[in-house]
Formats: C-alpha cells, sequence, structure tokens
C-alpha cells in the first residue's frame, strides 16, 4: 500500500530552481535511497519535507490522506505537530553542546510530555468551574505526578534508545567528547525519540572519517522496517538498504527503481556517468 | 581619625546612590537590551531598521550628552516637567546601556550554528523552547567575557550622574576639596576597586561553571 507520496514539490531559492517538480511514493516500511551529484536538490527535498522549507508548490500525501499543501500556510502550532511526523538526521549532527548525550535523546519527549500535563491541567481546572481549593490541589498534585511521570518515561526511552545504537555506557557524555560516529548515532536516537512515521537521512556519513562510517551504516541498518529516506553518497549501502532508489540530477528525478533496476542496470546517459564517476573515486 | 571614619561615611552614602544606580540600570537594561537585539534580528525590515538607526544613535552620542538631554530635554522642549535626577540618570543609563547590551546578545546569538535550531524545529519544539533551552546557555557563556567589559564600565560610567548634580561617591569627594582635603577623591579609588573586584571574582566564577560547555 502506498504511504508516502510527494507531488509535484517546486522550490526556488532567488531566481534558481532547485526543485522542478519532485514526485514519488513510498510504501510503509521501505527504505528510499537518494543518490544525485552536489547541487542537485537532495537537501532541500528533504528540507522540505521536514518543514524546514516551505516549497513552492506541491503535496505531501501520508497513509492515504493530504497531509500538506504548500499552498496552505500553516500556523506555528501546525506546523510543529506535522513536524513530528518526519524526523531527520543531519549530515553535521546538530547535538544541543549544552546538553548530554541522553538529555539529547530526551529533550524533546520530556518536553512535549510537560505540554501535555499542563494541557490536561486546563482541561480539568475548567471541568472543575470555580474549583475549591482542594479540589485545586488535587489537580495540581495529579498534574505534577503526570509530569514526573513524563519525564521518567523520557528518560528511560533515551536510555533505551541509546542502548539500541551502542551507546549506553556514554549517557552523560557531552558532544564534544563524543567522537563524529557517536555524535551521529546520539543524533539518530534522538530522532527516533519521537518516533517519526518517515525518519530522512541527510548524508549522514559524510563529515565523518572512514572509519567511523561503519557504525553509523550499522545502526541504520538496523532500523530496517522502519518508513525511511537516505540521502547518501555510498553506494555500496545504498545498493544493499535500498528498496527504491531515485536518482537527482538538476532539481528533478532522473531516474527511479528498485536497487538492482538503477544499480544494476541503469538507463539514463546521467545515471551511467554518474555510477561511473562514483566507482572511480568511491565517492562523489 | 575621626575625620577619616566622618569622609568614609559620606562617601559610603554617596557610594549608595552609585551602587543604587548601577544595580537599576542592570536589571533594567539585561532584559532590555535582549528585545532591542530580537528587534534588531526581527525578519521585519521596518522594525529592524528603525531598531537599528537607534541603536547607532544611542551608541553614537556621548552618555553625557544623552543624560542631559533626558534631565533637561522634557522641560526646554515641550515645558513639561521630566524625570528627577536620579530617575533621570537611570533612564538614560537604562537606555545606553541596553543598546550596547544588544549587540553583545545579537553577536552571542547569530553565532550559535543554525543546524541546533534547524534540529530542535525538526523536534517538534517551539522557537521559545530552543531558545531558552538550547540557545540562551550557550549565548551566556560566548557573551560572559564582553558583558564583563561592559559591566565594569558601568560601574566607572555612574559618576556621570554628577553631570545633573546626583549626589553619587565622586561629588561628594568632590565636596571635600573645597574644604582643602584632596585625599577623599583618591579614597573613592578604593571604592571603585573593591567593587570592580568583587564583579570580576562574580564573573571568574560564572565563566568556571559554564567551562563545561565546549561550544
Ligand atoms: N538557502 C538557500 N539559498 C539559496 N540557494 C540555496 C539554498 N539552499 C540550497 N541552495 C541551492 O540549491 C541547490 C541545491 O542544493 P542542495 O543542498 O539541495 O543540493 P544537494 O543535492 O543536497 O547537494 P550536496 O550533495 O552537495 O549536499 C544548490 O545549487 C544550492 O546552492
Ligand atoms: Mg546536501
Amino acid at each position: 500500500m502506498e504511504y508516502l507520496r510527494v507531488e509535484g514539490f517546486r522550490k526556488k531559492f532567488h531566481q534558481t530552481e532547485v526543485l522542478k517538480g519532485v514526485e514519488f511514493t513510498l510504501q510503509k516500511g521501505e527504505i528510499l535511497v537518494i543518490i544525485g551529484a552536489s547541487g542537485s536538490g537532495k537537501t532541500t527535498l528533504l528540507r522540505c519535507l521536514n518543514f524546514l522549507e516551505t516549497p513552492d508548490e506541491g503535496k505531501v500525501y501520508l497513509g492515504g490522506a493530504l497531509f500538506s499543501d504548500a499552498a496552505v500556510r500553516y500556523s506555528d502550532r501546525e506546523l510543529r505537530k506535522k513536524r513530528l511526523k518526519f524526523g531527520l538526521v543531519f549530515q553535521n549532527f546538530n547535538l544541543f553542546p549544552n546538553y548530554d548525550a541522553k538529555r539529547n535523546v530526551s529533550l524533546a519527549c520530556e518536553l512535549l510530555a510537560r505540554e501535555r500535563a499542563r494541557a490536561k491541567k486546563r482541561e480539568l481546572l475548567a471541568a472543575e468551574q470555580g474549583a475549591r481549593w482542594k479540589a485545586r490541589r488535587r489537580i495540581a498534585a495529579e498534574i505534577r505526578a503526570m509530569k514526573k511521570e513524563g519525564t521518567a518515561e523520557s528518560r528511560a526511552r533515551a536510555d533505551a534508545l541509546l542502548a539500541q545504537v551502542g551507546l549506553q555506557e556514554k549517557r552523560d557524555s557531552f558532544p564534544y567528547e563524543l567522537s563524529g560516529g557517536q555524535q551521529q548515532r546520539v543524533a539518530i536516537a534522538r530522532a527516533l525519540a519521537l518516533d517519526p512515521e518517515v525518519l530522512c537521512f541527510d548524508e549522514p556519513t559524510s563529515a565523518l572519517d572512514p572509519e567511523l562510517t561503519g557504525e553509523v551504516l550499522k545502526v541504520i541498518r538496523g532500523l530496517k522496517g522502519r518508513t525511511m529516506i537516505v540521502v547518501t553518497h555510498e553506494m555500496a549501502f545504498a545498493r544493499e538498504v535500498a528498496d527504491r532508489v531515485i536518482f537527482m540530477a538538476d532539481g528533478v528525478i532522473e531516474e527511479e527503481g528498485t536497487s538492482e533496476e538503477v544499480f544494476g542496470a541503469p538507463k539514463s546517459e546521467k545515471l551511467k556517468a554518474f555510477l561511473k564517476r562514483t566507482e572511480e573515486h568511491g565517492w562523489i | 581619625m575621626t575625620k577619616f571614619f566622618a569622609v568614609t561615611l559620606e562617601l559610603l552614602e554617596g557610594f549608595g546612590t552609585t551602587c543604587y544606580i548601577f544595580i537599576a540600570t542592570l536589571l533594567l537594561a539585561l532584559p532590555l537590551g535582549l528585545i532591542i537585539a530580537f528587534g534588531s534580528m526581527s525578519r521585519f525590515k521596518p522594525l529592524r531598521y528603525v531598531v537599528r538607526t537607534v541603536v547607532w544613535i544611542i551608541r553614537g552620542t556621548p552618555l553625557m550628552l544623552q543624560i542631559v538631554v533626558i534631565f533637561y530635554g522634557p522641560g526646554l522642549l515641550f515645558g513639561v516637567s521630566g524625570f528627577d535626577r536620579v530617575p533621570s540618570v537611570i533612564v538614560a543609563f537604562v537606555i545606553n546601556y541596553a543598546c550596547y547590551f544588544s549587540e553583545i546578545y545579537r553577536g552571542g546569538i547569530e553565532n550559535i550554528p543554525r543546524g541546533q535550531y534547524e534540529a530542535g524545529l525538526v523536534l517538534g519544539m517551539t522557537k521559545v523552547q530552543i531558545f531558552f533551552r538550547i540557545t540562551l546557555l550557550q549565548v551566556v557563556k560566548r557573551i560572559l567575557a564582553p558583558m564583563s567589559n561592559e559591566i565594569i564600565t558601568l560601574v566607572k560610567d555612574t559618576s556621570l550622574a554628577r553631570v545633573i548634580s546626583v549626589i553619587e561617591i565622586i561629588k561628594v569627594a568632590e565636596g571635600f576639596t573645597r574644604q582643602g582635603l584632596i585625599w577623599p577623591l583618591f579614597y573613592t579609588g578604593v571604592f571603585y576597586l573593591l567593587f570592580v573586584g568583587i564583579l570580576t571574582l562574580l564573573f571568574r566564577y560564572a565563566e568556571k561553571k559554564t567551562a563545561y560547555l565546549k561550544v
């Protein structure tokens, strides 16, 4: 069943058109790998999906329903809710330097739990119209307990996720105390903490020393079964994990297919040239 | 010896005014500076230009002139009575220092890598949450050194209050010169040095406390 559908994405920066009508679909649990030369618009596409940029045109359908439409201006509140459906792992990690690994992972969850508690409080207080102080005290205690529980749950979840990426003993380390590979694994755990419907990766290993890429790719491999979009220059990895592959060139999808089709039997000249170049250099 | 105590007591009284101006200015200018900083970074162009122009004017003219304008201006220009002396001084100082602080804040905020902000957004955080939970502490660390400079300058700038006859410590000491005593004027230096010394220690403590932030 088609799970994600991106329709007619267009994006211009000043005069240059970076996305010229990109569309694709993705099944639930599939991994889509996006390859393409530098400047072809891969990052821009992921940023549009995560609402860090607004496309000029285009629609996204998620789970069969219209999810977002470039023609609609969403409020900050709506945008926040929509952003939670997508996750993004950045090329250069972007961890929060003022928190240790565990807090990096748990922070967003904790904040959401607190917000839920506050919303609940408003609800309860509204129900108890003109609440007497006794009722107020009961509500306050209930909310405190709820906040505490939310925090504890978020932290427990962070512990579990750090274990999943193989970093439980680094949970008290600050980002500057971690290697690039470890930082990126924390970033992946952080993105998983909110359990997004679609998890995107923007060249997750290209800021790493070659000997550190393996550990990160291993973690991503372990996420198989999640719906993911991975932009990467690691062709061997792409070939191995991709259920579908998109080759982008100059803001359009030049070629698309299964891993075997795209890597085994490329049709377009641009893709052939691109694959040849990557083979020669091992990278782009 | 009794003279020494009498002078000390009088100087202390003037120093009280000095401290009052200092503390009031700091308490008001620190948050106001942040608001001005946000104004000068606003995406709404007219606001940004107005704020930046005001900052330019305030930073580009002498503080002494600003004090005089705020104290005498309302009366001379509009025939209305303005603030009293001390409040005038505080208003002038707050505006002036808020503008300097705003530039320090702006530098601190703009230097935070944008990626962290975007990472927060992607995680469903609000701009306010991102600012207070992620950006602020890093900004504090980055601006600690320039802020300590500015705040130490403020300690000594309070002496400008005497241009509109506010009785702060230097003004008191000057009074003694008319009695032929010059040493109280030098003695005021001790007060300033002690005050600045304490501030320096406080800032050093804050720097130690934020040393774990390798940003
Ligand atoms: N904020 C921006 N303002 C102006 N131009 C931009 C902006 N972001 C991207 N571009 C331009 O859009 C084009 C596509 O950029 P994008 O980052 O999406 O490419 P990419 O495929 O991710 O490349 P790479 O492999 O180098 O990461 C580039 O020419 C870039 O200069
Ligand atoms: Mg890119």
